[in-house]
């Protein structure tokens, strides 16, 4: 069994908005604690639907843990909503 | 019915998703990349592997293990729960990958599909399907990720074209020519094709079929008369030799969903709200295909394996989760095993589509019903699913969670 922490955290995200098939990729996001986490490599972004809201999750790696970052593309908002530290 | 190999071009390409989920969630999950990982569908140490990955399955892990039993002989193993989102998400940018080289593309389930060259422009048949293969490869890595893999198989049917995918596992090209047929049932076992699992292996044991390539040397009418005793047996006999009989689709017949229950302690009325979830998920999706059904059959498994069923055809057909709910709980009051559940399942069959029916001569309160239900599903798809639901089924979105539609791609 391994283990995942579920949040549902605010975040503030630094993000940059490409050309090409990475149109935005998070590169750093700050927790209400302050820790600051810089983002090493992007490992899948897929859009879901929240019924007629789409919410855009970023799978990320600061290269010590997984992330899951969550954008609301209505609300403009970023939730961490996962962090996984389990198979190290 | 023919008789000989078909010599034609193989223009029938199937691709494969290696170990799709835990190939997805290695892809999402970059340091779980080159580990052994299980996908399930609940966190339990019981639960059973709906896929693991190909480390996995090195150390011997197999799909439909439990958990605990793999665990066994991988301590290493991670256990992840199935994302369907994320599946969806690789499953239509796949599709969109395949649309880009025909017209004609079908995709079979979740994580397979197949592309039908015959009728491509001439641009396209003018290159190898294998560097068309190659691409789609390739397409794959840049536009969703580097450990994406695929299987890729040509052949003249989808049959051959699906068994060439398996050949080189993971990651493969195979195009099988007719001339090629020969070589290939050689090394292949009978439960390695596609449709032919234990029951279908010992029809033709009791013949005297025990490989491939005895299968294919089968004369028609044994296998019509005697293997299969039905047009199946024409129908292999043609599938074996490269012509194509599968290019078909079949209609909804049930719409249904099953749940395997936490434990076999839960009260009668904690099972009749989780039958009640299912009704209203079955009726969600009889109502996004747009169908009608008049029949609802339920049936419940228990951990002394044993299985009871029940069914009730209706006059009228109905959509409503409400009158599926109705039906399924008089028909599991009506004789279901009380004690040691383990599954539980609702159907519904007899579907129509659901077009605006003639009210009956006492029709306000069906017209009124079908309102309702209307009001909710419009509610539930602006705001998200189970927004409005039944208060009976309250506590059960803890448990039972969104499934990856296995098979169809119709709730795709």
């Amino acid at each position: 069994m391994n283990d995942e922490t579920f949040l549902n955290e605010r975040v503030e995200v630094v993000a940059t908005f490409n050309d090409g098939l990475k149109l935005c990729v998070p590169r750093i996001f700050r927790q209400a604690n302050g820790r600051e986490v810089r983002i090493t490599k992007l490992g899948l972004r897929h859009p879901t639907v929240v019924g007629r809201r789409t919410v855009h999750v970023f799978d990320v790696t600061d290269g010590q843990a997984d992330y899951r970052l969550e954008f609301d593309s209505e609300r403009l908002t970023w939730h961490l909503t996962r962090e996984g530290d389990h198979y190290a | 019915m023919r008789n000989d190999y078909n010599t034609a071009r193989p223009l029938i390409m199937h691709i494969d998703l290696n170990s799709c989920f835990a190939t997805v969630e290695q892809q999402a999950r970059v340091r779980l990349r080159g580990r052994p990982v299980a996908i399930v569908n609940r966190r339990t140490e019981h639960t059973a592997i709906i896929t693991a990955s190909y480390e996995a399955k090195a150390c011997g892990v197999k799909v439909g293990m439990r958990f605990r039993d793999a665990k066994k002989i991988c301590p290493d193993i991670i256990m992840l729960e199935s994302d369907p989102p994320k599946y969806r998400y690789v499953y239509h940018k796949l599709l969109k990958i395949m649309n880009d080289y025909s017209a004609h593309v079908r995709m079979k389930s979740i994580d397979e599909g197949v592309i039908d060259f015959s009728e491509s422009t001439a641009q396209i048949l003018g290159r190898d399907l294998k560097d068309v293969g190659m691409e789609i490869k390739h397409r794959l890595k840049t536009e969703i990720g580097e450990a994406m893999r695929c299987n890729v198989g040509l052949g003249t049917n989808r049959f051959l074209a699906k068994t060439a995918a398996g050949l080189h596992k993971p990651d493969g090209l195979d195009e099988v020519w007719a001339h090629d047929l020969r070589n290939m049932y050689g090394s292949l076992k009978l439960t390695d094709l596609t449709g032919i699992a234990h029951r279908n292996q010992a029809r033709l044991n009791g013949l005297g079929i025990y490989t491939a390539l005895e299968f294919l040397d089968a004369p028609v009418q044994v296998l019509e008369k005697q293997v299969f005793k039905s047009v199946c047996g024409v129908e292999w006999h043609q599938r074996l030799r490269g012509w194509e009989v599968d290019k078909r689709d079949f209609p909804l017949r049930t719409v249904g969903r099953q749940y395997v229950l936490e434990g076999g302690h839960l009260t009668r009325q904690q099972v009749l709200e989780r039958l009640h979830h299912l009704a209203e998920e079955t009726g969600a999706k009889l109502r996004s295909q747009r169908m009608a059904a008049r029949g609802v059959a339920v049936y419940a498994k228990t951990y002394e394996r044993e299985y009871w069923k029940a069914r009730r055809i209706l006059p009228l057909p109905f959509t409503s989760d409400r009158a599926i709910y109705e039906i399924a709980q008089q028909l599991m009051s009506g004789g279901a095993p009380t004690a040691s559940l383990r599954e539980i399942g609702v159907n519904c069959y007899e579907l129509t589509e659901d077009t605006d029916r003639q009210l009956t001569l006492f029709g306000d309160a069906l017209a009124c019903e079908r309102r309702l239900v209307s009001a909710i599903d419009t509610i539930n798809n602006r705001f998200g699913r189970r927004t409005i639901h039944s208060a009976h089924t309250l506590e059960t979105n803890n448990y039972i969670r969104q499934k990856i539609p296995f098979g169809s791609t119709r709730y795709l």
